[in-house]
Protein backbone atom coordinates (compact mmCIF):
# COMPACT_ATOMS: atom_id res chain seq x y z
CA UNK A 1 0.00 0.00 0.00
CA UNK A 2 1.18 3.53 -0.69
CA UNK A 3 2.49 5.80 2.05
CA UNK A 4 -0.53 6.78 4.18
CA UNK A 5 0.99 10.16 4.99
CA UNK A 6 1.29 10.91 1.31
CA UNK A 7 -2.34 9.98 0.78
CA UNK A 8 -3.38 12.46 3.48
CA UNK A 9 -0.86 14.96 2.13
CA UNK A 10 0.92 15.51 5.46
CA UNK A 11 4.38 14.88 6.83
CA UNK A 12 5.08 11.76 8.92
CA UNK A 13 5.95 14.05 11.82
CA UNK A 14 2.48 15.63 11.87
CA UNK A 15 0.76 15.68 15.24
CA UNK A 16 -2.33 13.55 15.91
CA UNK A 17 -4.50 16.63 15.60
CA UNK A 18 -2.99 17.50 12.26
CA UNK A 19 -3.61 13.98 11.02
CA UNK A 20 -7.21 14.17 12.13
CA UNK A 21 -7.65 17.59 10.56
CA UNK A 22 -6.17 16.46 7.23
CA UNK A 23 -8.36 13.38 7.25
CA UNK A 24 -11.52 15.35 7.99
CA UNK A 25 -10.81 17.89 5.26
CA UNK A 26 -10.25 15.17 2.65
CA UNK A 27 -13.30 13.24 3.82
CA UNK A 28 -15.34 16.41 3.37
CA UNK A 29 -13.88 16.84 -0.09
CA UNK A 30 -14.87 13.38 -1.34
CA UNK A 31 -18.08 13.09 0.66
CA UNK A 32 -20.90 11.22 -1.15
CA UNK A 33 -23.12 14.32 -0.94
CA UNK A 34 -20.74 16.10 -3.31
CA UNK A 35 -21.03 13.32 -5.87
CA UNK A 36 -24.72 12.57 -5.77
CA UNK A 37 -25.95 11.49 -9.19
CA UNK A 38 -22.52 12.32 -10.51
CA UNK A 39 -20.89 10.18 -13.24
CA UNK A 40 -17.60 10.35 -11.32
CA UNK A 41 -19.06 9.01 -8.05
CA UNK A 42 -17.13 5.75 -8.34
CA UNK A 43 -13.82 7.62 -8.48
CA UNK A 44 -14.73 9.69 -5.44
CA UNK A 45 -15.62 6.48 -3.62
CA UNK A 46 -12.22 5.03 -4.45
CA UNK A 47 -10.53 8.16 -3.13
CA UNK A 48 -12.58 7.98 0.06
CA UNK A 49 -11.57 4.36 0.51
CA UNK A 50 -7.90 5.27 0.11
CA UNK A 51 -8.22 8.06 2.65
CA UNK A 52 -10.05 5.86 5.16
CA UNK A 53 -7.41 3.16 4.81
CA UNK A 54 -4.55 5.62 5.16
CA UNK A 55 -6.11 7.12 8.27
CA UNK A 56 -6.70 3.71 9.82
CA UNK A 57 -3.14 2.68 9.06
CA UNK A 58 -1.73 5.77 10.72
CA UNK A 59 -3.99 5.22 13.73
CA UNK A 60 -2.82 1.64 13.96
CA UNK A 61 0.83 2.61 13.71
CA UNK A 62 0.47 5.32 16.33
CA UNK A 63 -1.71 3.46 18.78
CA UNK A 64 0.03 0.14 18.44
CA UNK A 65 -2.67 -1.85 16.74
CA UNK A 66 -5.77 -0.87 18.76
CA UNK A 67 -8.39 1.72 18.15
CA UNK A 68 -8.50 1.43 14.40
CA UNK A 69 -11.92 -0.15 14.26
CA UNK A 70 -13.44 2.22 16.79
CA UNK A 71 -12.09 5.18 14.84
CA UNK A 72 -13.49 3.73 11.70
CA UNK A 73 -17.00 3.65 13.04
CA UNK A 74 -16.83 7.41 13.38
CA UNK A 75 -15.53 7.74 9.85
CA UNK A 76 -17.37 8.59 6.68
CA UNK A 77 -18.93 5.57 5.12
CA UNK A 78 -21.80 7.12 3.24
CA UNK A 79 -23.21 5.53 0.15
CA UNK A 80 -22.15 6.55 -3.33
CA UNK A 81 -24.63 4.08 -4.74
CA UNK A 82 -27.21 6.58 -5.98
CA UNK A 83 -29.49 3.65 -6.58
CA UNK A 84 -33.24 3.91 -6.88
CA UNK A 85 -35.25 1.02 -5.56
CA UNK A 86 -37.26 -0.54 -8.36
CA UNK A 87 -39.82 -2.03 -5.99
CA UNK A 88 -41.37 1.40 -5.38
CA UNK A 89 -42.46 1.57 -8.98
CA UNK A 90 -45.83 0.17 -10.07
CA UNK A 91 -45.29 0.67 -13.77
CA UNK A 92 -43.15 -2.10 -15.36
CA UNK A 93 -41.62 0.33 -17.87
CA UNK A 94 -40.53 2.70 -15.11
CA UNK A 95 -39.17 -0.26 -13.16
CA UNK A 96 -36.93 -0.99 -16.11
CA UNK A 97 -35.89 2.67 -16.15
CA UNK A 98 -34.85 2.40 -12.50
CA UNK A 99 -32.85 -0.72 -13.22
CA UNK A 100 -31.12 0.98 -16.15
CA UNK A 101 -30.26 4.00 -13.96
CA UNK A 102 -28.89 1.74 -11.24
CA UNK A 103 -26.70 -0.12 -13.70
CA UNK A 104 -25.40 3.21 -15.00
CA UNK A 105 -26.95 2.84 -18.46
CA UNK A 106 -28.30 6.37 -18.79
CA UNK A 107 -28.84 6.17 -22.55
CA UNK A 108 -31.09 3.16 -22.13
CA UNK A 109 -32.98 4.84 -19.27
CA UNK A 110 -33.60 7.89 -21.41
CA UNK A 111 -34.77 5.81 -24.35
CA UNK A 112 -37.27 3.99 -22.17
CA UNK A 113 -38.52 7.25 -20.67
CA UNK A 114 -39.08 8.70 -24.11
CA UNK A 115 -41.19 5.66 -24.99
CA UNK A 116 -43.49 6.12 -22.01
CA UNK A 117 -46.92 7.53 -22.77
CA UNK A 118 -47.96 8.13 -19.17
CA UNK A 119 -45.85 11.02 -17.95
CA UNK A 120 -46.80 11.39 -14.32
CA UNK A 121 -44.85 12.38 -11.24
CA UNK A 122 -42.62 9.32 -11.23
CA UNK A 123 -41.78 9.81 -14.90
CA UNK A 124 -40.72 13.40 -14.15
CA UNK A 125 -38.71 12.26 -11.16
CA UNK A 126 -36.79 9.66 -13.16
CA UNK A 127 -36.28 12.10 -16.01
CA UNK A 128 -34.81 14.50 -13.45
CA UNK A 129 -32.36 11.83 -12.27
CA UNK A 130 -31.36 11.02 -15.87
CA UNK A 131 -30.80 14.72 -16.64
CA UNK A 132 -28.79 15.16 -13.49
CA UNK A 133 -26.47 12.26 -14.43
CA UNK A 134 -26.08 13.83 -17.86
CA UNK A 135 -25.08 17.16 -16.43
CA UNK A 136 -28.28 18.81 -17.68
CA UNK A 137 -28.66 20.66 -14.42
CA UNK A 138 -31.39 23.11 -15.34
CA UNK A 139 -33.64 20.47 -16.91
CA UNK A 140 -32.96 18.15 -13.97
CA UNK A 141 -34.18 20.74 -11.53
CA UNK A 142 -37.31 21.47 -13.51
CA UNK A 143 -38.24 17.79 -13.75
CA UNK A 144 -37.65 17.23 -10.04
CA UNK A 145 -39.73 20.29 -9.19
CA UNK A 146 -42.52 19.05 -11.44
CA UNK A 147 -42.48 15.65 -9.72
CA UNK A 148 -42.70 17.32 -6.31
CA UNK A 149 -45.50 19.59 -7.45
CA UNK A 150 -47.51 16.64 -8.75
CA UNK A 151 -46.98 14.54 -5.62
CA UNK A 152 -45.98 16.87 -2.80
CA UNK A 153 -46.08 14.09 -0.19
CA UNK A 154 -43.71 11.70 -1.94
CA UNK A 155 -40.66 11.38 0.26
CA UNK A 156 -38.38 10.02 -2.50
CA UNK A 157 -39.03 12.95 -4.83
CA UNK A 158 -38.75 15.50 -2.05
CA UNK A 159 -35.41 14.09 -0.95
CA UNK A 160 -34.04 14.09 -4.49
CA UNK A 161 -34.98 17.74 -4.99
CA UNK A 162 -33.62 18.64 -1.57
CA UNK A 163 -30.36 16.87 -2.41
CA UNK A 164 -30.17 18.64 -5.74
CA UNK A 165 -30.73 22.16 -4.43
CA UNK A 166 -28.94 22.04 -1.10
CA UNK A 167 -25.67 20.40 -2.01
CA UNK A 168 -23.06 23.14 -1.92
CA UNK A 169 -20.20 20.95 -3.07
CA UNK A 170 -16.79 21.02 -1.46
CA UNK A 171 -14.82 24.20 -1.08
CA UNK A 172 -11.80 24.73 1.15
CA UNK A 173 -11.89 27.11 4.09
CA UNK A 174 -11.86 30.72 2.96
CA UNK A 175 -13.78 29.94 -0.23
CA UNK A 176 -17.17 29.18 1.31
CA UNK A 177 -20.53 30.81 1.60
CA UNK A 178 -21.04 32.46 -1.75
CA UNK A 179 -22.49 31.60 -5.13
CA UNK A 180 -22.64 33.43 -8.42
CA UNK A 181 -25.42 35.77 -7.31
CA UNK A 182 -24.12 36.28 -3.79
CA UNK A 183 -20.49 36.77 -4.75
CA UNK A 184 -19.00 39.74 -2.98
CA UNK A 185 -22.16 40.48 -1.00
CA UNK A 186 -20.73 40.24 2.49
CA UNK A 187 -17.52 38.85 3.87
CA UNK A 188 -15.75 38.66 0.57
CA UNK A 189 -16.79 42.16 -0.49
CA UNK A 190 -13.28 43.39 0.02
CA UNK A 191 -11.82 40.72 -2.19
CA UNK A 192 -14.37 41.31 -4.88
CA UNK A 193 -13.60 45.01 -4.88
CA UNK A 194 -9.92 44.29 -5.15
CA UNK A 195 -10.62 41.85 -7.91
CA UNK A 196 -12.74 44.11 -10.09
CA UNK A 197 -10.39 46.97 -9.37
CA UNK A 198 -7.58 44.84 -10.66
CA UNK A 199 -9.58 43.99 -13.77
CA UNK A 200 -10.41 47.63 -14.43
CA UNK A 201 -6.87 48.75 -14.00
CA UNK A 202 -5.96 46.45 -16.81
CA UNK A 203 -5.22 43.13 -15.14
CA UNK A 204 -1.87 44.50 -14.11
CA UNK A 205 -1.48 41.84 -11.50
CA UNK A 206 -0.62 39.37 -14.21
CA UNK A 207 1.37 41.43 -16.59
CA UNK A 208 3.10 44.23 -14.84
CA UNK B 1 -17.03 32.98 -26.89
CA UNK B 2 -13.66 32.47 -25.30
CA UNK B 3 -11.76 34.66 -22.92
CA UNK B 4 -13.81 34.66 -19.71
CA UNK B 5 -11.71 32.61 -17.34
CA UNK B 6 -8.94 33.97 -15.19
CA UNK B 7 -7.68 33.24 -11.68
CA UNK B 8 -8.74 35.40 -8.75
CA UNK B 9 -5.51 37.38 -8.74
CA UNK B 10 -5.86 38.92 -5.25
CA UNK B 11 -6.09 35.42 -3.82
CA UNK B 12 -2.71 34.53 -5.23
CA UNK B 13 0.80 35.41 -4.21
CA UNK B 14 3.16 37.04 -6.68
CA UNK B 15 4.82 33.69 -7.35
CA UNK B 16 1.48 32.08 -8.17
CA UNK B 17 0.49 34.88 -10.52
CA UNK B 18 3.89 34.43 -12.12
CA UNK B 19 3.15 30.75 -12.53
CA UNK B 20 -0.10 31.50 -14.34
CA UNK B 21 1.75 33.95 -16.52
CA UNK B 22 4.31 31.28 -17.35
CA UNK B 23 1.54 29.12 -18.83
CA UNK B 24 0.22 32.10 -20.78
CA UNK B 25 3.68 32.86 -22.14
CA UNK B 26 4.43 29.18 -22.74
CA UNK B 27 1.30 28.75 -24.83
CA UNK B 28 2.05 31.97 -26.72
CA UNK B 29 5.55 30.77 -27.60
CA UNK B 30 4.19 27.36 -28.60
CA UNK B 31 1.62 29.01 -30.88
CA UNK B 32 4.38 31.09 -32.44
CA UNK B 33 6.70 28.16 -32.92
CA UNK B 34 4.10 25.83 -34.42
CA UNK B 35 1.90 28.26 -36.31
CA UNK B 36 3.83 31.42 -36.99
CA UNK B 37 3.68 34.94 -35.62
CA UNK B 38 0.01 35.72 -36.32
CA UNK B 39 -1.23 32.67 -34.43
CA UNK B 40 0.08 34.29 -31.24
CA UNK B 41 -2.77 36.76 -31.46
CA UNK B 42 -5.26 33.93 -30.95
CA UNK B 43 -4.04 33.47 -27.40
CA UNK B 44 -6.48 34.08 -24.57
CA UNK B 45 -7.00 33.13 -20.93
CA UNK B 46 -9.39 30.26 -21.62
CA UNK B 47 -6.88 28.51 -23.86
CA UNK B 48 -4.24 29.08 -21.18
CA UNK B 49 -6.56 27.46 -18.67
CA UNK B 50 -7.01 24.46 -20.98
CA UNK B 51 -3.24 24.22 -21.41
CA UNK B 52 -2.76 24.16 -17.63
CA UNK B 53 -5.34 21.40 -17.16
CA UNK B 54 -3.80 19.33 -19.93
CA UNK B 55 -0.29 19.70 -18.52
CA UNK B 56 -1.12 18.58 -14.95
CA UNK B 57 1.33 15.95 -13.85
CA UNK B 58 4.06 17.05 -16.23
CA UNK B 59 7.22 18.34 -14.66
CA UNK B 60 6.87 22.01 -15.45
CA UNK B 61 10.21 23.55 -16.19
CA UNK B 62 10.34 27.22 -16.93
CA UNK B 63 12.74 29.13 -19.08
CA UNK B 64 13.30 32.85 -19.48
CA UNK B 65 12.03 33.81 -22.93
CA UNK B 66 11.88 37.10 -24.72
CA UNK B 67 9.16 38.14 -27.13
CA UNK B 68 7.79 41.22 -28.88
CA UNK B 69 5.68 42.10 -25.83
CA UNK B 70 8.57 41.63 -23.39
CA UNK B 71 11.66 42.40 -25.47
CA UNK B 72 14.04 43.48 -22.73
CA UNK B 73 13.10 41.82 -19.50
CA UNK B 74 11.84 38.55 -20.91
CA UNK B 75 9.68 36.39 -18.71
CA UNK B 76 9.47 32.89 -17.32
CA UNK B 77 7.58 30.78 -19.82
CA UNK B 78 6.62 27.14 -19.47
CA UNK B 79 9.00 25.03 -21.54
CA UNK B 80 7.66 23.28 -24.62
CA UNK B 81 5.76 20.10 -23.83
CA UNK B 82 3.35 17.69 -25.55
CA UNK B 83 0.49 19.13 -23.50
CA UNK B 84 1.24 22.68 -24.63
CA UNK B 85 1.50 21.49 -28.23
CA UNK B 86 -1.87 19.73 -27.90
CA UNK B 87 -3.42 22.83 -26.35
CA UNK B 88 -1.98 25.05 -29.09
CA UNK B 89 -3.29 22.82 -31.91
CA UNK B 90 -6.77 22.82 -30.43
CA UNK B 91 -6.68 26.54 -29.66
CA UNK B 92 -6.02 27.34 -33.31
CA UNK B 93 -8.90 25.14 -34.48
CA UNK B 94 -11.29 26.62 -31.90
CA UNK B 95 -10.22 30.18 -32.63
CA UNK B 96 -10.69 29.64 -36.36
CA UNK B 97 -14.23 28.36 -35.98
CA UNK B 98 -14.99 31.18 -33.61
CA UNK B 99 -13.87 33.60 -36.31
CA UNK B 100 -16.03 31.84 -38.90
CA UNK B 101 -18.95 32.14 -36.53
CA UNK B 102 -18.36 35.88 -36.14
CA UNK B 103 -18.27 36.27 -39.89
CA UNK B 104 -21.55 34.37 -40.26
CA UNK B 105 -23.19 36.42 -37.49
CA UNK B 106 -22.22 39.85 -38.75
CA UNK B 107 -23.12 41.72 -41.91
CA UNK B 108 -20.55 42.60 -44.51
CA UNK B 109 -19.22 45.80 -42.96
CA UNK B 110 -19.40 44.73 -39.32
CA UNK B 111 -17.81 41.42 -40.23
CA UNK B 112 -14.97 42.99 -42.13
CA UNK B 113 -12.50 42.91 -39.24
CA UNK B 114 -13.21 39.23 -38.72
CA UNK B 115 -12.69 38.52 -42.43
CA UNK B 116 -9.40 40.32 -42.24
CA UNK B 117 -8.36 38.35 -39.17
CA UNK B 118 -9.41 35.12 -40.89
CA UNK B 119 -7.03 35.92 -43.75
CA UNK B 120 -4.14 35.99 -41.32
CA UNK B 121 -5.21 32.89 -39.44
CA UNK B 122 -6.10 30.71 -42.42
CA UNK B 123 -2.66 29.24 -42.88
CA UNK B 124 -2.35 28.40 -39.20
CA UNK B 125 -5.77 26.78 -39.27
CA UNK B 126 -4.91 24.62 -42.29
CA UNK B 127 -1.80 23.42 -40.53
CA UNK B 128 -3.70 22.69 -37.32
CA UNK B 129 -6.40 20.85 -39.24
CA UNK B 130 -3.72 18.60 -40.71
CA UNK B 131 -2.33 17.97 -37.19
CA UNK B 132 -5.63 17.17 -35.49
CA UNK B 133 -8.12 16.19 -38.21
CA UNK B 134 -10.45 14.28 -35.84
CA UNK B 135 -10.71 17.22 -33.50
CA UNK B 136 -11.47 19.58 -36.37
CA UNK B 137 -14.15 17.21 -37.67
CA UNK B 138 -15.67 16.91 -34.18
CA UNK B 139 -15.74 20.68 -33.74
CA UNK B 140 -17.52 21.09 -37.07
CA UNK B 141 -20.03 18.40 -36.17
CA UNK B 142 -20.82 19.99 -32.81
CA UNK B 143 -21.08 23.45 -34.32
CA UNK B 144 -23.56 22.17 -36.90
CA UNK B 145 -25.64 20.80 -34.02
CA UNK B 146 -25.35 24.13 -32.25
CA UNK B 147 -26.68 25.83 -35.37
CA UNK B 148 -29.58 23.39 -35.52
CA UNK B 149 -30.56 24.09 -31.90
CA UNK B 150 -30.43 27.79 -32.59
CA UNK B 151 -32.58 27.43 -35.68
CA UNK B 152 -35.27 25.51 -33.80
CA UNK B 153 -35.27 28.17 -31.03
CA UNK B 154 -34.45 25.59 -28.39
CA UNK B 155 -36.07 26.48 -25.05
CA UNK B 156 -33.94 24.18 -22.89
CA UNK B 157 -30.73 25.73 -21.60
CA UNK B 158 -29.13 22.30 -21.35
CA UNK B 159 -30.10 21.15 -24.83
CA UNK B 160 -28.85 24.45 -26.26
CA UNK B 161 -25.58 24.24 -24.33
CA UNK B 162 -24.99 20.55 -25.07
CA UNK B 163 -23.17 20.89 -28.43
CA UNK B 164 -20.72 23.46 -27.11
CA UNK B 165 -20.19 21.51 -23.89
CA UNK B 166 -19.61 18.30 -25.87
CA UNK B 167 -17.20 20.19 -28.11
CA UNK B 168 -15.03 21.22 -25.16
CA UNK B 169 -15.29 17.71 -23.66
CA UNK B 170 -13.73 16.51 -26.91
CA UNK B 171 -10.44 18.13 -25.81
CA UNK B 172 -10.13 15.55 -23.01
CA UNK B 173 -9.42 12.85 -25.61
CA UNK B 174 -5.83 14.16 -25.66
CA UNK B 175 -5.22 12.62 -22.24
CA UNK B 176 -3.64 9.14 -22.46
CA UNK B 177 -4.70 7.96 -18.99
CA UNK B 178 -8.26 6.55 -19.09
CA UNK B 179 -9.34 7.68 -15.61
CA UNK B 180 -7.94 11.14 -16.02
CA UNK B 181 -9.56 11.35 -19.44
CA UNK B 182 -12.94 10.63 -17.86
CA UNK B 183 -12.43 13.27 -15.18
CA UNK B 184 -11.24 15.90 -17.67
CA UNK B 185 -14.15 15.03 -19.98
CA UNK B 186 -16.62 15.80 -17.20
CA UNK B 187 -14.73 18.95 -16.22
CA UNK B 188 -14.56 20.27 -19.79
CA UNK B 189 -18.22 19.43 -20.40
CA UNK B 190 -19.30 21.68 -17.57
CA UNK B 191 -16.73 24.28 -18.48
CA UNK B 192 -18.33 24.38 -21.93
CA UNK B 193 -21.81 24.56 -20.45
CA UNK B 194 -20.76 27.37 -18.13
CA UNK B 195 -19.04 29.35 -20.91
CA UNK B 196 -22.06 28.93 -23.21
CA UNK B 197 -24.49 30.18 -20.57
CA UNK B 198 -22.24 33.03 -19.44
CA UNK B 199 -21.89 34.08 -23.05
CA UNK B 200 -25.66 33.95 -23.54
CA UNK B 201 -26.11 36.26 -20.53
CA UNK B 202 -23.34 38.55 -21.73
CA UNK B 203 -24.87 38.87 -25.20
CA UNK B 204 -28.47 39.08 -24.09
CA UNK B 205 -28.97 42.78 -24.80
CA UNK B 206 -27.19 42.65 -28.11
CA UNK B 207 -29.18 39.58 -29.23
CA UNK B 208 -32.43 41.25 -28.17
CA UNK B 209 -31.61 44.20 -30.40
CA UNK B 210 -30.41 42.21 -33.38
CA UNK B 211 -33.04 39.47 -33.06
CA UNK B 212 -30.43 36.71 -32.85
CA UNK B 213 -31.31 33.52 -30.98
CA UNK B 214 -30.55 33.60 -27.27
CA UNK B 215 -31.42 30.55 -25.13
CA UNK B 216 -32.30 32.69 -22.08
CA UNK B 217 -35.12 34.42 -23.97
CA UNK B 218 -36.85 31.12 -24.74
CA UNK B 219 -36.09 29.36 -21.46
CA UNK B 220 -37.32 32.17 -19.21
CA UNK B 221 -39.73 33.81 -21.64
CA UNK B 222 -38.10 37.23 -21.39
CA UNK B 223 -39.73 39.89 -23.53
CA UNK B 224 -37.59 42.98 -23.19
CA UNK B 225 -33.86 43.33 -23.46
CA UNK B 226 -33.15 43.16 -19.73
CA UNK B 227 -32.92 40.06 -17.55
CA UNK B 228 -35.06 40.40 -14.41
CA UNK B 229 -33.62 39.69 -10.96
CA UNK B 230 -35.57 36.43 -10.79
CA UNK B 231 -34.12 35.24 -14.07
CA UNK B 232 -30.63 36.19 -12.94
CA UNK B 233 -31.11 34.26 -9.71
CA UNK B 234 -32.31 31.15 -11.56
CA UNK B 235 -29.47 31.40 -14.04
CA UNK B 236 -26.99 31.97 -11.22
CA UNK B 237 -28.15 28.77 -9.56
CA UNK B 238 -27.68 26.67 -12.65
CA UNK B 239 -24.25 28.25 -13.23
CA UNK B 240 -23.39 27.32 -9.65
CA UNK B 241 -24.43 23.73 -10.40
CA UNK B 242 -21.95 23.57 -13.28
CA UNK B 243 -19.17 25.12 -11.19
CA UNK B 244 -19.81 22.50 -8.50
CA UNK B 245 -19.59 19.75 -11.11
CA UNK B 246 -16.29 21.20 -12.32
CA UNK B 247 -14.97 21.45 -8.77
CA UNK B 248 -16.04 17.85 -8.09
CA UNK B 249 -14.06 16.67 -11.11
CA UNK B 250 -11.13 18.92 -10.25
CA UNK B 251 -10.95 17.38 -6.75
CA UNK B 252 -10.20 14.04 -8.42
CA UNK B 253 -7.18 15.40 -10.29
CA UNK B 254 -3.74 15.77 -8.80
CA UNK B 255 -3.10 19.45 -9.44
CA UNK B 256 0.33 19.52 -7.78
CA UNK B 257 2.02 22.90 -8.10
CA UNK B 258 -1.00 24.27 -9.93
CA UNK B 259 -3.28 23.83 -6.90
CA UNK B 260 -3.29 27.48 -5.74
CA UNK B 261 -4.02 28.82 -9.24
CA UNK B 262 -6.71 26.24 -10.02
CA UNK B 263 -8.24 26.47 -6.51
CA UNK B 264 -8.69 30.18 -7.04
CA UNK B 265 -10.49 29.50 -10.32
CA UNK B 266 -12.78 26.64 -9.32
CA UNK B 267 -13.58 27.86 -5.82
CA UNK B 268 -13.68 31.59 -6.40
CA UNK B 269 -13.22 33.40 -9.67
CA UNK B 270 -15.80 31.45 -11.72
CA UNK B 271 -18.44 32.76 -9.29
CA UNK B 272 -17.03 36.27 -9.47
CA UNK B 273 -16.94 36.32 -13.26
CA UNK B 274 -20.54 35.02 -13.37
CA UNK B 275 -21.66 37.76 -11.03
CA UNK B 276 -19.86 40.45 -13.03
CA UNK B 277 -21.42 39.22 -16.29
CA UNK B 278 -24.93 39.01 -14.80
CA UNK B 279 -24.60 42.49 -13.36
CA UNK B 280 -23.37 43.83 -16.65
CA UNK B 281 -20.11 45.09 -15.16
CA UNK B 282 -17.98 42.59 -17.03
CA UNK B 283 -17.36 44.24 -20.37
CA UNK B 284 -15.59 47.25 -18.96
CA UNK B 285 -12.93 45.06 -17.47
CA UNK B 286 -12.77 43.02 -20.62
CA UNK B 287 -11.67 45.91 -22.75
CA UNK B 288 -8.13 45.55 -21.58
CA UNK B 289 -8.22 41.88 -22.27
CA UNK B 290 -9.15 42.49 -25.87
CA UNK B 291 -6.34 44.92 -26.27
CA UNK B 292 -3.96 42.72 -24.44
CA UNK B 293 -4.41 39.45 -26.22
CA UNK B 294 -6.13 40.97 -29.26
CA UNK B 295 -8.67 38.18 -29.19
CA UNK B 296 -11.96 39.22 -30.70
CA UNK B 297 -15.02 40.31 -28.84
CA UNK B 298 -16.81 37.24 -27.42
CA UNK B 299 -19.45 35.90 -29.78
Amino acid sequence: MSDPYKVLNISPTASDDEVKHAYRELARKYHPDNYHDNPLADLAQEKMKEINEAYEQIQRQRKGGYAASSQRSGGYNGSYGNSYSSSTSGDPLLQRVRLAINSGDITQAERLLNEASDRGAEWSFLMGIVCSRRGWMDDARQYLETACRMEPNNEEYRQALQMFTSSGGYRPAGFRGFGTMTYGNDACMRLCAAWSCCMLSGGRCFFC
Amino acid sequence: MFGYIRPAAPRLSGAENERFRSAYCGLCHTLGRRYGFFARFLLNFDFTFLAILLSLGESGTRACRRCAAHPCKGCGAMAASPALDAAADRSVVLAWWQLRDHIADHGFLAGLKYRLAALFVRRAYRKARAMVPEFDAAVQRHLRELGAREAEHCASLDAAAEPFAALLAEIATVEPDATKRRVLGQLFYHLGRWIYLIDAADDFKQDAKSGNYNPLRYRYGVDGNELSEDVKRALGETLDASIRQMAGAYALLDAGEWSPVLDSIFYDSLYGIGKAVLEGSYRKGARFRRYRDTSEEPI
